[in-house]
């Protein structure tokens, strides 16, 4: 195989990346608080290594899983996948356009309605306003809230806003998937629906990163996974390998 | 630039303000009527105090509507830059999680500003009929003059957006900021009024009144004194421009730099 051909079969490159946060030890926010430090000498601040040392490549139509502990780097390595964050050092090439959601409901607004949050949310995930009129009745018929669509959406409980967010979130039509601890919330007759989301998207081959606590999936869907602990990669690895690995961190 | 001007991201900008106006009426029983209400009831404040009290604008014809039109432009200037100075915070939620182009979130408040610039020329258009203000030919050049306005606008509206994330003082100091330029600015007052003319000048250097006095020339009166008589055609009259440009592209490029580390530092 030539380069070109490895690079086409290829979903996302990650080497060598680390990321700091800065964590000011007395947060200056402010012009007064600046300068104060700045004359002061000791403009102190932490820094937080988050990540060290990632490199992974995940392959077109891989059902990637990834695994760690609270704390352990996971959502600020899909937060540097999506771009929302920019690495310190090293490379991340992502080929092909990624679901920008990190979380469910991004921009959801609380004084506005159920319809009107469906028209902007799908707006944040690149629909206009014709192709969003198409897909809302399957929207609402999947989130099974049709009676409350016109109630602003501070009047629905956490489980239909959930619903709804899931609903939306389905119809992105991008070629890598980022799912996020989706199943979190709702009924069990939802989460099967999640699951049948799940395995659709298993079934058509398509690009998706699954981050989520809960092994059963890890070992239901996915091809492979990564265990992050630390801000460092363990290992990838098989789904069932993951798993104990995972399971044994958390002892 | 061609990038950033995809059908999606137009689609999100139109979303975006279309949220922005629905919010802003929320709870109120007029709703959008408001946004033709306040400039008709600024128009009645203003015409009470400096037309009939203070009888400013004596040997200016029209000066009720020229006031008003000088409000209008300074309101939206204030107005845009306000509202976007807090937009990248205010929108923290989205910044946080979703990539986007930082600046729709700029240019989304930056719309809802000028839609509020028009619904306010239509007042300020009204008042030109009832007041029998001639209709000049100079008028066409008003567009490019909003245009000049809203560049301006958008070069500080960057900027601010981008330093409030770092340092909320940049709140209170554009307050003061624009409280200053309010009053230096021949918004209230006749420039005639000032007397010296090296003043005169030097106020005309400002954009936001070099504007002001331009639109009040080609719309209401040539009876204005604007940079081009005021300058004979000199070179200084080119300065607004040039500072226009200056803060235009000092706010993108500022903006440019921090943006990537939004995400972190809100």
């Amino acid at each position: 195989m030539d380069d070109f051909e490895i690079d086409n079969n290829i979903a996302i490159r990650v080497v060598d990346v680390a990321k700091t946060f800065k964590l000011p030890h007395e947060k200056s926010n402010s012009l007064k608080g600046a300068f104060i430090n700045f004359y002061r000498h000791n403009r102190t601040y932490e820094k937080q290594q988050v990540l060290e040392n990632i490199s992974f490549e995940i392959k077109k139509g891989e059902f990637f899983g990834i695994v760690g502990r609270n704390g352990s780097g996971k959502s600020t390595l899909l937060k540097l996948l999506a771009g929302i964050y920019s690495p310190d050092s090293g490379i991340i090439q992502v080929n092909g356009k990624l679901t920008p959601f990190i979380e469910l409901g991004v921009g959801f607004n609380p004084e506005l309605t159920g319809r009107e949050n469906v028209y902007l949310n799908g707006a944040l995930l690149g629909f206009n306003r014709k192709e969003m009129e198409l897909m809302y009745p399957e929207v609402v018929e999947f989130a099974e809230i049709e009676r409350f669509m016109d109630q602003k959406l501070k009047n629905y409980s956490t489980g239909m806003q959930v619903r709804l967010a899931f609903s939306i979130a389905i119809r992105a039509q991008t070629e890598i998937l980022v799912l996020d601890e989706v199943l979190a919330v709702g009924d069990e007759a939802f989460q099967n629906k999640c699951l049948t989301y799940f395995t659709k998207l298993k079934q058509e081959h398509q690009t998706v990163i699954l981050v989520t606590h809960d092994m059963n999936n890890i070992t239901r869907f996915c091809d492979r996974a990564l265990v992050i602990d630390k801000s460092r990669i363990i290992k990838i690895t098989s789904p069932a390998e993951a798993a104990e690995i995972y399971t044994k961190l958390n002892q | 630039m061609n990038r950033y001007i995809t059908k999606s991201n137009k689609a999100l900008l139109r979303e975006l303000v279309r949220t922005d106006f629905k919010l802003r009426y929320q709870g109120s029983i007029l709703g959008y009527a408001w946004s033709l209400l306040r400039p008709l009831l600024l128009f009645l404040i203003l015409y009470i105090v400096f037309v009939k009290f203070l009888k400013l604008g004596n040997g200016i014809p029209h000066y009720p509507v020229y006031l008003l039109l000088g409000m209008v432009i300074w309101n939206f200037f204030n107005e845009m830059t306000m509202q976007s100075l807090g937009s990248i915070v205010g929108r923290g939620d989205l910044i946080r999680k979703i990539k986007i182009p930082r600046a729709i979130i700029v240019l989304s408040s930056s719309v809802s500003a000028l839609i509020n610039l028009f619904l306010n020329l239509i007042v300020v258009s009204v008042f030109m009929f009832i007041n029998h203000v001639p209709i000049l030919g100079t008028i066409v050049v008003l567009p490019l003059l909003i245009l000049e306005a809203y560049l301006l606008a958008l070069g500080f509206s960057l900027f601010l957006s981008a330093a409030f994330v770092k340092f909320r003082d940049v709140g209170y100091i554009w307050e003061v900021i624009l409280q200053a330029g309010f009053y230096l600015t021949p918004i209230l007052y006749p420039l005639s009024r000032i007397t010296n003319l090296v003043f005169q000048k030097l106020i005309l250097l400002n954009p936001i009144a070099q504007i002001i006095q331009d639109a009040r020339f080609v719309t209401i009166t040539h009876q204005t004194i604007t940079g081009y008589s005021l300058f004979h055609r000199g070179w200084l009259d080119l300065v607004p421009f040039l500072l226009v440009g200056i803060v235009l592209l000092i706010g993108a490029v500022y903006f440019k730099r921090e943006s990537k580390y939004f995400a972190e530092n809100i």
